[in-house]
């Protein structure tokens, strides 16, 4: 239950998936200690799938939503079609906020809660840009 | 002083630097894949053994042996390139030993990069044509290569 006050409270930023919004070198801080999605519009520390790398991004739609019109390529088929996703009780849909170049959902698709790391929720630098993120 | 505030900064910024990195993770792929790039480099090693073992002269030879290692690294690369940015978790459906044809391949262009067996060379030619079978199968030509025009 205490595990999670180890951490970590603050990250570094790499990669430009975030921009405008977080640049590549920003530091931010950082809640471990949330237990559940918050609310979409959030940014979130997340245990990447597939990958297992730690990533940001921001919440989307919340557990239980629906997200309509993702592009999905048909396994057995191999051609590109438009489903709907409905979430389940764990799951968030999250995105970056450059599109064109993120890798979020609409690659490795709903992501479970125990995924979750932490909700960041203040840039500490560099200093011209101090602020609580939006 | 200068020199003293310059050091307490940077004790400072070491302080508060975060030690976790968090990736906004993104890329922006051209989407062009084609394993013709690594066979055409997997051809240049095999013609370069061929005239290697055709040549006699030390310094031809020697410069043989570069160029071989140099395009066998280029092998490796554009496998490499197509393994992990071209093939997608749902093709292993459709090719069930895509990870072992990998693993084969850059392991025999590896081996190509050392020898000047002849035979090593026609073994990678012939990796990277399972290679290119699996990137057919997979919709590959369809999904990754602009049209050319056509006469």
């Amino acid at each position: 239950m205490f595990e999670r006050l180890r951490g970590p409270w603050r990250v570094g930023v790499a990669e430009a998936s975030m921009r405008p919004a977080i640049e590549p070198g920003d530091w931010l801080l950082i809640d471990p200690t949330v237990r559940r999605w918050p609310r979409p519009g959030s940014i979130v520390v997340i245990r990447e799938p597939e990958s297992d790398i730690l990533a940001i991004k921001r919440v989307h739609t919340r557990p239980g939503g629906v997200v309509p019109d993702i592009q999905v390529t048909e396994p057995s088929t191999s051609e590109e079609v438009t489903v709907t996703v409905r979430l389940g009780p764990d799951e968030a849909w999250l995105v970056g906020d450059d599109p064109a170049v993120s890798i979020d959902s609409r690659r490795y698709g709903p992501v479970s809660v125990d995924r979750l790391v932490a909700r960041a929720w203040f840039r500490y630098g560099p200093l011209g840009r101090i602020g609580r993120l939006r | 002083m200068s020199l003293l505030t310059n050091r307490l900064g940077a004790a400072v910024a070491k302080l508060a630097a975060p030690s976790v990195v968090a990736r906004a993770h993104c890329d922006l792929p051209c989407g062009v894949y084609d394993p013709e790039q690594a066979r055409i480099e997997a051809e240049s090693c095999y013609k370069i053994i061929e005239k290697y073992a055709a040549n006699e002269d030390a310094a031809y030879r020697t410069r043989a042996i570069a160029i071989k290692e140099e395009r066998a690294e280029l092998v490796k690369h554009h496998l490499d390139v197509l393994w992990h940015d071209y093939f997608k978790p749902e093709h292993v459906g459709t090719v069930p030993n895509l990870h072992d044809l990998f693993w084969q391949a850059t392991k025999q262009a590896s081996k190509v990069k050392a020898s000047t067996d002849l035979a090593d060379a026609k073994k990678l030619l012939d990796l990277i044509d399972d290679v290119a079978a699996a990137w057919k199968a997979t919709g590959g030509p369809e999904k990754t290569r602009v049209v050319r025009q056509t006469a």
